[in-house]
């Protein structure tokens, strides 16, 4: 992290998201809001389950900025805690909307130090209005906002004081909104009379750390668009539905020369179908015969240095993994004789301890024997989702979601390899019902060589997710291996989706209708969701046990061999 | 008596969070096997040793491994001066003489360790000892327990149907904040007001569960920070040291508890 960067957003958005769940036990998405030079200074906005961050504080230390956006998260945790129910404006005056929103700031805030009384420490550094601010509107509100929240601060002015004697005075009404909207109302009534201008216009919040109040009132205008289409956090939401499958541009990460995009072109329409199967569709609660068609398309090729310099610039953690591997090696079953514990008696070994005893010897204690059962009986498939949205780069970097998916596939199967495991690799996109595409990237009697190396390489990010279908074809290969345990291990970025799906929920129990029919027949199936708020529909496919989210989407790479080998430890 | 080393004499501190003495001390009664459910550190352990104290009976505790054997349960034949001679195990001893047999975190132990419970765990109520050729038959006080913490063991080390499915269960959670508080304050020597501090403290990082926590902050965790505080350790610092610190090694998530921490404390 360079220097200037500390104590913005970027460095502490993580930090504020487990903040602010911590406090209030829920998980908004954080944005960051560009700030522009000469504008006035940016606050915090929340609604529609997003809190808008100014991507910097001007004029704060780093130490300072960094307590502010606690200041600021904890502030609009309070709000998304308290202000249950938001204000409609009706015939209220400007000036009236913004001092109900101060008086309910002030309202939440007191709430949540009643619970977290360590927040007035956070809180109160922030408020520096006194009665040297002035007598205009703005540092009258600042002036009021101090009074509400610090017990020792003196004004002085009449209308500051009588506006915290009447807060202070409801205090046991604290618990609903209806206190702010009488005493805003009543205090903007009284600003009229003193013929205090207020301009709503240039009108800022102070202090910095609280919201634009944007959130507490039923908006007049239509919301702002979901400016969640903008940031990494896409790969988190449902995949936007194709009308054309748009060939994703190739990725940068493996440099592609012009000529290998085009044998997909050729596939395009004639690929042949490989299989259909059902679909189930949970508003009649009947599977549909023969919905979705597999169609197999063979995954073109990339260059094999990609994945050989994958796995050579994760050296330490390829490293690491060997002697993870070394220690789960496969070993046949064997008696180990000789050995101090165990579960019977080695015959030999008591003989001789016998004879010592009657012979007066001290004999050698190690007399039991004892099998050994390491071997590993396994059969893994591991399911890549391709679809569009993993083409989506992570903020501040240039590496999308599919080359992570890839190196992290290409470590997995270095080190399966390694162990000797039995394992095969898919990837699957979806264009509608008619068209499920699926591509082999290694088979089960395929060795993980130069050939499906290529074909990781050569994975782009295209269409929707259909990922009931992908499952239930996935299950095919895997349920024709011989093993004790038959492990699908899908990689997925977010919610199942499809072009000819409108309802939000269908393909979600469609996948989860699979998983259900995949453990009917012995195959557990594990996910492994790159989205760390995905748990509502992750946990409804796959149960909340089998799933594992991951939210630092980098670090997929190194977690996802280890998430294997605990699977199979 | 044989067992009289497994007693519990004086009464363990246990305070109910709700019916789960009457309900245990009925499954007693019909010697119905219980598995006791929940995450880590809150209290399963703790209510067996009262229940056991409670109902005046001794307490065999084995704690599973991956490494675990049948016959670490059941028993084996040592060699001595004249031979071979056979060796109860922690559950077979429990089987001959009467006590609770509690096999803690049962699902450590690999499946084939575990079916060596079923014949005891249904109506049969014997134990089979396939190397001496023995087939015993419980002794009344028998009762077999076991732990079972659902979720973060491997998907694939779970335990079999047949397993689950011959025992009756109790669900445990966390207290809620009154009892945790009662609890913390009793088992730290902590004044009401502070035990309540880490308790909100504690119910802040069980919503960061799934959000970066593998598993929230066990009561055991707050007894722990609040005996440091009652030895003069600052809040904040004991916070760190036996909450913070045990809990999470990414740097992002330990200083959001920190700072929430930070947010608890007066």
């Amino acid at each position: 992290m360079s220097a200037e960067q500390t104590g913005q957003f970027a460095s502490l958005e993580r930090r504020l998201g487990g903040f602010v769940t911590a406090l209030w036990d829920t998980n908004p998405r954080l944005q960051s809001m560009p700030v522009e030079p000469l504008a006035p200074p940016g606050r915090a906005s929340f609604g529609h389950g997003v809190v808008r961050l100014p991507e910097r504080f001007r004029g704060f230390t780093p130490a300072q900025a960094t307590r502010l956006y606690h200041a600021a998260i904890a502030h609009a945790g309070s709000h998304i805690r308290f202000t249950e129910t938001r204000f409609t404006q009706g015939s209220l005056k400007p000036v009236q909307v913004a001092l109900i929103s101060l008086i309910e700031d002030a309202r939440v805030e007191h709430l949540a130090m009643r619970r977290y009384p360590g927040l007035r420490r956070l809180f109160l550094p922030f408020h520096v209005a006194s009665p040297g601010s002035g007598g205009m509107a703005p540092a009258l509100f600042a002036r009021l906002a101090r009074a509400l929240i610090d017990p020792d601060y003196v004004d002085g002015d009449a209308w500051v004081e009588k506006g915290r004697a009447m807060f202070l005075a409801a205090a046991d009404d604290w618990c609903s909104p209806a206190v702010s909207r009488s005493i805003g109302g009543l205090l903007g009534n009284d600003l009229g009379q003193m013929r205090v201008s207020f301009n709503a216009r240039t009108y800022v919040v102070e202090p910095a750390y609280r919201d634009d109040n944007a959130g507490i009132w039923i908006a007049t205008e239509p919301p702002p668009p979901d400016a969640a289409s903008e940031t990494w956090l896409q790969a988190a939401t449902i995949t936007p539905a194709e009308t054309e499958p748009p060939r994703g541009p190739p990725d940068e990460a493996d440099n592609q020369p012009a000529n290998a995009a085009r044998p997909a072109a050729a596939t395009e329409d004639g690929s042949p179908p490989l299989a259909s199967y059902p679909e189930w569709d949970h508003l009649i609660r009947q599977a549909r015969p023969h919905w979705a068609t597999i169609r197999a398309y063979p995954a073109r090729a990339g260059r094999q240095e990609v994945i050989d310099e994958i796995i050579a610039s994760h050296a330490p953690l390829a490293h690491r993994l060997a002697a993870l591997i070394e220690h789960a090696r496969v070993s046949r079953p064997r008696r180990l004789r000789r050995q101090a514990e165990g579960d019977t008696l080695d015959l030999d070994a008591s003989i001789e301890a016998a004879i010592d005893l009657r012979a007066g010897l001290l004999p050698d204690p190690r007399i039991y024997s004892r099998m050994e059962r390491r071997h590993r009986d396994l059969a893994t498939l591991v399911l890549l989702d391709v679809s569009h949205s993993t083409n989506d780069r992570l903020p501040g970097s240039a590496t999308s979601v599919l080359a992570l998916e890839r190196a992290a596939a290409a470590l997995l199967g270095d080190a399966m390899a390694g162990l000797g495991d039995r394992f095969a690799m898919g990837a699957f996109c979806s264009n509608g019902r008619h068209d499920v595409r699926y591509s082999v990237i290694k088979a089960f009697d395929g060795s993980f060589d130069g050939a499906a190396k290529r074909r990781l390489a050569g994975l782009t990010g295209s269409l929707s997710t259909r990922l009931g279908a992908a499952l239930r074809h996935a299950s095919r290969a895997l349920g024709q291996q011989a093993a004790y345990r038959r492990l699908l291990l899908v990689i997925s970025d977010g919610e199942p989706s499809d072009i000819d799906v409108g309802d939000r929920r269908y393909l979600v129990e469609d996948a989860r209708h699979a998983v259900q029919e995949l453990s009917l027949g012995g195959i557990d199936v594990f996910c492994v969701g790159l989205d760390a708020g995905g748990d509502r529909y992750f946990g409804r496919i796959f149960g909340r046990h089998r799933i594992a989210l991951i939210d630092r989407i980098e670090r997929l790479p190194e977690l996802l061999p280890l998430i294997y080998l605990r699977l199979t430890a | 008596m044989i067992l009289d080393s497994h007693r519990i004499t004086t009464e363990p501190y246990y305070c109910a969070a709700g019916d789960e003495i009457a309900l245990f001390a009925a499954a007693y009664a019909a010697r119905m096997p219980m598995m006791l459910k929940g995450p880590t550190g809150c209290g399963k352990t703790r209510f067996i040793e009262y229940m056991a104290w409670r109902l005046g009976k001794p307490l065999i505790t084995v704690a599973c491994h991956e490494d675990m054997t049948a016959s670490d349960l059941v028993g084996r034949f040592l060699l001595d001066a004249n031979g071979t001679v056979w060796h109860d195990g922690p559950l077979t001893r429990a089987v001959r003489h009467g006590a609770i047999c509690y096999l803690d975190e049962i699902v450590e132990a690999r499946q084939d360790t575990t079916v060596v419970i079923h014949p005891l765990a249904d109506d049969r109520r014997v134990l089979p000892l396939e190397k001496t050729g023995e087939l015993i038959t419980a002794h009344p006080d028998f009762h077999l327990v076991i732990s079972y913490n659902p979720g973060y063991q491997s998907v694939l080390k779970d335990l079999k149907e047949s397993t689950k499915q011959r025992f009756a269960a109790i669900q445990f959670l966390y207290p809620d904040r009154a009892l945790e508080t009662a609890i913390v304050a009793h088992e730290a020597g902590l004044s009401e007001d502070d035990a309540m501090r880490l308790v909100l403290v504690g119910e802040a990082a069980r919503h960061l569960k799934g959000h970066g926590l593998d598993e929230g902050a066990s009561t055991r965790m707050l007894i722990h920070a609040g005996q440091l505080i009652a030895r003069g350790v600052a809040p904040a610092a004991a916070c760190q040291v036996a909450l913070i610190l045990p809990l999470t090694d990414d740097p992002d998530l330990r200083d959001a508890l920190t700072a929430t921490v930070d947010a608890c404390l007066r």
